[in-house]
């Protein structure tokens, strides 16, 4: 469990458009192109990735194992034979929940010193 | 605009474009198809490209990353292996880097002249325009066809006196013109006017910019000063540019009457600019008609004729260097090969074992252009590395070149820090990375589709391709290498005339030595026998081996008949040929007899003996001028050569000392023991006779022989050195090569075994096998070894072709080597155990 541990943080923190990503996956397998748009749709607009940018980072997803290609595909008359789908793999999960908590931690911190933000 | 975009995708590294490609492409139709409007779609567009601008280096950084990590892994399994290739090849390009600076300097860097390749130069000026005097040669001058200008120029050794202090420095005697003529703009003050170069006004000096900054430490107010050379004061009217220091490192110029009365016209040089639009072949025809109408009616200059040439100044300057040089880079080039050969053969090796991980990788969709690239990568880490150790060894190269061969123009040291010489280690580098890495990647295509564990046939071929020119290139260096060992030790051998062993020299600057020499020269010389241990001592106006210009000529004539010859001239004091160890073959040395008051007297050398054969000469008269002296001959001794074992003897005719005015004084002591020993003692003595007068120069004669055969020594140890290298490296490529075919083949070898072949059979089989590309090397190598005889000439004048012998020898060393390695390789055969093998695969 020490070394999963370790694993999980060396990945930290992540990468913006990485940790959007692992989020989106956390609700099921998605292709590369609906992963960009519901990261679109989730940051107001904010956050547009570009293909490179996208597979890219779906490259080093893939690598670390936070990843993976899925062989399931979803109805074969929604599904488009050249579209590859992605799922995340339970060390991707744990992952993405350590950022969280790595954030949340980050958050408390920011409060402390400076106080909650008015507009709260 | 789709395929625009797919065109642009080739800037992703292999790897991410086959994973990602179609998916980039798809995500870029959806957002274009999705776009409304000309301007969303433009914008698509924009942010595709900046997408693509952002997100391809770090894709190719880390493809790259991966594939050098795993080369990296690759060539830990095979350290010794990798260690010799990477030696070898570091060693090819860091020696060929080095040479390729000395090229640099010589022919590639420009002169720092005007207009430089319009320069011609000749040593010979037409003789008789000077004996015609001044106004011939401005006549000659202004009127010819083929030379815009020309200006004479001399160099020699002075004593520069500025203040208190004194210096021996190179003094160049030119006419007025002679900086104009280069293009040599003064850094300060001016250069010679018109007119300054007639005789009695020549009392002006133009000094180096080295000289300026050490002796004036760079004052403008040096302008004006007074300089004394060889004790006449001149005045200082300009500074040369920086650099600037032709001919011969020249620290002072000063303007020269040119015609028979000045002293040196003898030897004297000239320096001319071409008309525009007369090529160099075209003054090269006129000046040689100039020497026929010149020399036509004076038959002792037809001696000369041979020396009449016009040379470009640029081939001048590189002189014997310049095909030394370019014959050592392509020795150079022949062990770059080598070592290539090396290199490809491993990866090639590599290849065929790693055949089945690289067919595992490319069923599991690594493409071939992925390979391939992976495998330049391999060998672009060698090589790169290679290049690096290699600019360390281009370094030392330069080096001891510039020892060898020392550069000409203080403007063009042979330096590796220099773009051109970076960019040619560079391209060196990744040429052979790209070449030797692509040779084993087009085998993979093949190697796809051929099965698994079949013989790789073109990868066998390539490989027997690769030791027969291995083996080729060595038999031609060993052969070169052989001859060039022989003709070196030959040339150690030869007879100077003179012995060097316990013998110290120097030399002594006097400053007024117009009247001082053979007083100032008989004490220097009792003292010099009077310290302990000198067994005799002599004096000479020149000695061999002592590196200044030997510039005393005389005409002559044997008794009355005789046409007028010339040859040089030589001062000695008694006792010189004794201490020299120079036999004397007839007649007798000088002697204290021999005094000012006494009958002229002469010595000639046995090379001027030659002239006048089966002739007694001793006892005959000379007839010199323009001494207008009429001397006797009393004796004939053994020719010097001069300048070391490589030159000629010369015909010399020696005067003694005390019947002549002024000679230029150097002394020579034989010692007992180690002559190291008495340098300090021999200066000392020398040194007591007049405080003011500085002694200089202080070596032995072993020492000085040593400086002269520094070039050819360097040839040599850089050749055998080479050659041995090579040799190494061949037998290593053989034995990797047979070991490698031995293990590719355990499976055939164990069946031989198996059915009954006796393992000592199948071991001469497979080595008869391995022995067949290196003798077909072999034989290619006999070839070029024979033709390789006429290019070491130019590394050493009295090298030897490359005969039968030689070339046999150097053939037999090679084939003899190689098989010892292939067969040490092939002893694995006799163990194989045939259960085992079988069941290998």
């Amino acid at each position: 469990m020490a070394k999963v541990d370790e694993r999980v943080q060396a990945q930290l923190p992540l990468p913006p458009p990485i940790f959007h990503m692992l989020l989106a996956l956390c609700q099921g397998e998605r292709h590369g192109y609906a992963l960009k748009r519901e990261i679109l749709r989730r940051t107001n607009g904010r956050l547009n990735l570009g293909a490179g940018a996208l597979y890219g980072s779906i490259a080093r997803m893939v690598e670390r194992g936070l990843v993976e290609e899925s062989e399931a595909r979803p109805d074969l008359h929604l599904d488009d034979e050249r579209r590859r789908y992605y799922r995340i793999t339970s060390l991707g999960r744990r992952v993405a929940q350590a950022e969280a908590s790595r954030m949340r931690d980050l958050v408390q911190l920011a409060e402390d010193c400076l106080g909650q933000p008015e507009t709260a | 605009m789709k395929r625009l975009y797919r065109m642009l995708l080739r800037i992703y590294p292999a790897g991410f474009r086959e994973e990602y490609g179609s998916e980039l492409e798809r995500q870029f139709s959806d957002e274009y198809r999705e776009a409304e409007g000309r301007r969303a779609r433009i914008g698509v567009g924009l942010r595709a490209l900046a997408d693509l601008a952002a997100t391809a280096p770090a894709e190719i950084a880390r493809e790259v990353r991966q594939d050098l990590r795993y080369a990296v892994r690759v060539y830990r399994q095979r350290p010794v292996a990798m260690a010799l290739a990477l030696a070898a090849l570091a060693l090819a390009i860091g020696a060929t880097t080095g040479i390729f600076s000395v090229l640099n300097a010589l022919l590639i860097r420009s002169l720092p002249f005007r207009e430089p390749e319009r320069l011609v130069e000749s040593a010979v000026p037409p003789l008789n325009l000077l004996l015609g005097g001044a106004n011939a040669v401005d006549a000659w001058r202004n009127g010819s066809p083929y030379l815009e200008d020309v200006a004479f120029y001399d160099p020699k050794p002075m004593n520069l006196g500025i203040g208190r202090e004194s210096w021996r420095v190179t003094v160049s005697e030119t006419t007025a013109n002679f900086l104009r003529l280069l293009g040599a703009e003064p850094e300060l003050g001016r250069g010679f006017s018109d007119g300054e170069d007639k005789q009695d006004r020549s009392r002006v000096a133009v000094i180096g910019y080295g000289l300026w900054q050490q002796a004036f430490g760079g004052d403008p107010g040096a302008l004006g000063s007074t300089i004394r050379l060889n004790g006449v004061a001149l005045t200082v009217v300009g500074v040369a540019p920086r650099n600037f220091d032709f001919p011969e490192k020249t620290a002072v110029w000063t303007p020269a009457a040119y015609n028979h009365l000045s002293a040196t016209y003898f030897m004297s040089r000239i320096i001319g600019r071409l008309k525009p639009g007369v090529s160099f072949d075209q003054a090269t025809a006129m000046y040689h008609a100039d020497i026929q109408r010149a020399w036509g009616r004076e038959p002792q200059f037809k001696r000369l004729e041979d020396e009449a040439r016009l040379y470009q100044l640029r081939d001048r300057l590189a002189g014997p260097v310049r095909p030394a040089s370019l014959v050592l880079m392509g020795m150079m080039a022949f062990v770059l090969l080598i070592a290539c050969a090396n290199l490809a053969h491993l990866l090639l090796s590599r290849a065929t074992e790693r055949r089945q991980e690289l067919a595992i990788r490319a069923a599991l969709g690594a493409s071939r252009a992925r390979l391939t690239r992976q495998l330049i990568t391999e060998a672009t880490v060698l090589t790169a590395a290679a290049a690096i150790a290699g600019l360390a060894v281009a370094q030392w190269t330069a080096r001891l070149a510039a020892i060898a061969q020392p550069a000409q123009l203080a403007s063009r040291p042979y330096s590796v820090l220099d773009w051109r010489v970076l960019a040619f280690a560079l391209g060196l580098a990744a040429a052979t990375g790209i070449a030797f890495g692509v040779l084993p990647a087009t085998l993979i295509g093949q190697m796809q589709r051929t099965q698994p564990g079949t013989r790789g046939s073109s990868a066998s071929r390539m490989r027997a391709v690769l030791i027969a020119l291995q083996a080729a290139l060595t038999v031609t260096l060993a052969a070169g290498s052989f001859s060039m060992g022989r003709s070196f030790l030959k040339l150690m051998g030869i007879d100077l005339g003179y012995r060097t062993s316990r013998v110290v020299t120097m030399s002594v600057s006097l400053p007024h030595w117009n009247d001082h020499t053979a007083p100032f020269a008989r004490e220097a010389l009792a003292r010099l026998r009077a310290v302990p241990g000198v067994e005799s001592a002599g004096a000479a106006s020149y000695l061999p081996l002592v590196d200044s210009k030997i510039q005393e000529g005389t005409f002559f004539r044997l008794d009355r008949s005789e046409p007028k010859q010339n040859a040089r001239v030589m001062i000695t004091s008694p006792g010189y040929f004794r201490t020299m160890g120079t036999p004397v073959i007839e007649g007798r040395e000088f002697t204290e007899a021999d005094r000012g008051g006494a009958a002229p007297v002469v010595i000639v050398t046995e090379e001027f003996a030659w002239r006048y054969p089966r002739q007694r000469l001793v006892g005959r008269m000379l007839y010199l001028e323009p001494a207008s002296v009429w001397a006797t001959i009393v004796g004939v001794v053994r020719s010097q050569r001069f300048l070391g074992p490589e030159s000629d003897p010369w015909e010399v005719i020696y005067r003694p000392m005390d019947q002549y005015e002024q000679w230029f004084a150097t002394f020579v002591a034989k010692v007992r023991g180690n002559p190291e020993g008495y340098l300090a003692a021999c200066r000392d003595a020398v040194q007591g006779t007049d405080r003011g007068i500085p002694v200089f120069d202080v070596k032995t004669l072993d020492q000085r022989l040593a400086d002269a055969v520094a070039r050819p020594r360097f040839y040599t140890t850089a050749i055998v050195f080479l050659a041995g290298f090579a040799l190494l490296v061949a037998a290593i490529g053989a034995y990797g090569a047979a070991s490698h075919s031995i293990s590719q083949r355990t499976h055939e070898i164990g069946i031989r075994i198996a059915v009954g072949g006796p393992p000592a059979r199948v071991r001469g089989m497979v080595f008869r096998q391995s022995m067949a590309p290196v003798c077909v090397g072999v034989v290619a190598g006999l070839l070029g070894a024979a033709g390789l005889g006429h290019f070491l000439k130019h590394l050493m004048a009295s090298a030897e072709p490359t005969g039968i012998w030689i070339c046999g020898s150097a053939a037999i060393v090679i084939a003899a080597a190689t098989a010892c390695a292939i067969w040490t390789a092939t002893s694995r055969v006799v163990r194989t155990d045939p259960t085992a093998a079988l069941q290998v695969e």
